[in-house]
């Protein structure tokens, strides 16, 4: 069955202990419910989550999301965030999880990325290696979120054109941010494939748009 | 006698037995110094506080038993309602004994006790789709209450339920009805000989459906009866491209019309088919045949996507890629010697030539697929028409004897049919497709199709079965056959 691999990579250093983490988990559990309202995205969407602090971790291999159970997240007290290690994991499971068109195999849709972070790579060096290396992987689109007010978009902006952000970093925002993400995730279910540019949904009034 | 003995022996036994340990007892106070005074307060004070302990250790133990089964993390696994569901897991039955699953009934679900090695399996159809909290209760240490345990279960909706089908809005630009059928009944030859008979369906993806937006598919089909000649259209508009369904349409007519137009009355053509096969291993006589060939298949192709364009630029900032579409198409014809075909394809789905007699199914042509799901090429891309080996790769021809059937579908019957390119090659899949195909699938109450000659009812048939189910496969349907 052809799958919409969708990766979550999410920022789990220090400074999101506490609110915006248990926040983002009451966001991500919204939008797993939402998503199974949704048949084709029940039959389709797989699921991965890879968080990062000071160590970057797959703590969701890629699932199918009507078998997907949401692992615990848990934050470090402080500490340097590698969003560039976490780039270079998400490749490596790309290269492993993402199925790609043989005579003998239906590849999967081409994948989806969402990447949220609360401030800026530690690891720029790394982060920006890794940067050609995250178009290469063709997704079908790359969605950055810069929540609450010291997240950078400048970084973001070098990895994708799809940038935003977040004002605060609360239940409400998450919410609103994951909700808006579940319905992007269905608009890639149902027009991947001609043109190379996924055309998102207009994100809720609490998810600004950088340009 | 030995009986008798025995119940006579007991109560001395007891009554002497309960004599010294309360003589012991009296001792042991007297020699504590407890005045007899305070005797009865010292006793009281000091079953109470016994019994205090007592059950502070009863209660321990429980807790801890309780901790240890809540340190097993059992997970059951997601289930979908109405489906069957069954779930294993182990319980130390040397601590923890009665084990029920509160509120099964209204769920759906029962607990069963394996009595073999002590295993739990929780199974049955749930009922109802969310997220809910499985109540295990059990009994620890006698005389301590029922303890229990929580475990989260999710229950998916079953997915067939939560499909909606919303009608087109009619406003939009270049409507087109949800779902179309056509049958194309041929009369018998003069010596009476049936004739092969055409069926088209087309039918809007549920994907579609869901959200109110038009179908994208198109066929068109037409037989010439002066001429004799059979012409097949079947086109793919994106899912993504905005108008799309203009261009399958504007795709599916050009070559038609096209194909009609030069079809008509070409004894030349016609003659030089006749001549190449008196001597078919002439290569002069075959070259004059793909002359002809080359100017009605690909001068159709090149038609059609100059229509499109035109269509696209005569729009209001119309873009010829809101237009993009793939297309095959076939024309073919039945001579003294046998069939002759000429065909064209870009894009994906299938395009099939079927004989059971001879068990052999031949594609004509090559599916155009990328890396991933979905990618495909387009007649809208000018670069299909630049390549140097666009007739090697899209154009075919052909001359059989006879054959069962000659299928055109659009990936969304064959995907679900045939899933990789390996088994679209693959001759047993095309018979295993050609009997679902008449069969029907029984067990989603979805019937089959009658191919027997004459049948117009086959084309409101053809419409119904493609309705089938298959997951993750949602898109539009169309299929035509000559058969």
């Amino acid at each position: 069955m052809r799958r919409l691999p969708v990766y979550l990579l999410i920022d789990t250093s220090g400074s999101m202990r506490g609110e915006p983490i248990e926040s983002v988990k009451v966001g991500l559990e919204a939008m797993i419910s939402s998503l199974r309202q949704d048949p084709f995205a029940l039959e389709s969407v797989n699921i991965s989550i890879i968080t990062y602090d000071k160590d970057v971790k797959q703590i969701l291999p890629l699932t199918p999301l009507d078998e997907l159970q949401l692992p615990e997240i848990t934050t470090p007290d402080s500490g340097p965030t590698h969003t560039g290690a976490a780039l270079k994991l998400l490749c490596e499971k790309i290269d492993k999880e993402v199925h790609l068109s043989t005579k003998e195999q239906k590849g999967d849709w081409m994948p989806l990325l969402f990447i949220m972070t609360d401030g800026k790579p530690s690891d720029l060096q790394l982060y920006k290696e890794m940067i050609p290396e995250v178009k290469k992987r063709h997704f079908a689109s790359i969605i950055a979120c810069a929540a609450g007010m010291s997240a950078k978009t400048e970084p973001l902006k070098q990895l994708t054109d799809e940038v935003y952000s977040l004002d605060t970093v609360d239940s409400t925002a998450f919410k609103k941010f994951f909700k808006w993400v579940s319905d992007s995730i269905g608009v890639g279910n149902r027009s991947i494939g001609a043109t190379d540019s996924l055309e998102l949904p207009p994100p809720p009034p609490e998810v600004n748009v950088i340009i | 006698m030995y009986r008798k003995k025995r119940a006579i022996a007991r109560p001395i036994e007891v009554k002497e037995s309960f004599k010294e340990t309360a003589r012991l007892l009296d001792k042991a106070i007297r020699e504590a110094g407890v005045p007899l005074a305070e005797r009865e307060d010292f006793l009281k004070w000091t079953i109470d506080s016994l019994w205090q302990s007592f059950r502070s250790e009863r209660m321990n133990q429980r807790i801890i038993i309780e901790n240890e089964i809540k340190a097993l993390g059992i997970r059951l696994p997601n289930g979908t309602v109405k489906t069957d569901y069954s779930s294993t897991f182990s319980l130390p039955l040397d601590k923890i004994s009665d084990v029920r699953l509160e509120g099964a009934d209204a769920l759906g679900l029962t607990l069963i006790k394996s009595q073999e090695d002590g295993t739990f399996t929780i199974c049955g159809k749930p009922l109802k789709p969310g997220d809910f909290s499985l109540k295990i209760t059990y009994a620890t240490v006698p005389g301590e209450p029922r303890s229990q345990l929580l475990i989260p279960v999710a229950f998916n909706p079953d997915p067939r339920s939560l499909w909606r089908d919303i009608p087109t809005d009619k406003n939009i630009p270049y409507p087109k009805p949800d779902t179309i059928a056509e049958y194309v009944k041929v009369e018998a030859g003069f010596d009476g000989s049936p004739k092969k008979d055409m069926v088209a369906a087309s039918r809007r993806g549920r994907s579609h459906a869901q959200e109110g937006k038009p179908r994208d598919d198109h066929f068109t089909i037409f037989h010439c009866p002066a001429s004799d000649w059979y012409i097949m259209a079947v086109a793919d508009g994106a899912g993504s491209a905005r108008y799309s369904r203009k261009g399958s349409e504007v795709a599916c007519d050009t070559v038609v019309e096209h194909c009609r137009e030069r079809l008509t009355d070409n004894l030349a053509f016609e003659n030089a088919i006749k001549i190449w096969q008196l001597d078919p291993d002439n290569r002069e006589k075959r070259t004059v045949v793909t002359r002809t060939v080359i100017d009605i298949i690909y001068n159709g192709a090149l038609k059609a996507y100059e229509a499109i364009k035109r269509t696209a630029f005569t729009a209001d900032g119309g873009k010829l890629r809101d237009y993009a579409t793939t297309l095959m198409f076939v024309v073919c014809k039945k001579f003294s010697f046998g069939w002759f075909l000429a065909s064209f394809w870009v894009g994906d789905g299938a395009m099939c030539l079927f004989d059971a007699n001879r068990k052999t199914a031949k594609l004509l042509g090559t599916p155009d697929e990328g890396e991933f799901s979905g990618q495909t090429r387009f007649i809208t891309m000018h670069e299909i028409f630049r390549d140097p080996d666009m007739a090697a790769k899209r154009l075919r021809m052909a001359v059989v004897s006879d054959f069962t059937a000659l299928f055109l579908m659009t990936d969304g019957v064959s995907d679900p049919m045939f899933e990789t390119e390996k088994n679209l090659n693959d001759y047993a899949k095309w018979e295993e497709f050609y009997k679902k195909l008449q069969k029907g699938f029984p067990d989603d109450e979805i019937g089959g199709v009658d191919l027997s000659d004459d049948n117009p009812k086959a084309a409101g048939q053809l419409l119904e079965w493609l309705n089938f189910w298959s997951p993750g496969n949602h898109d539009d349907r169309t299929i035509a056959m000559l058969y």
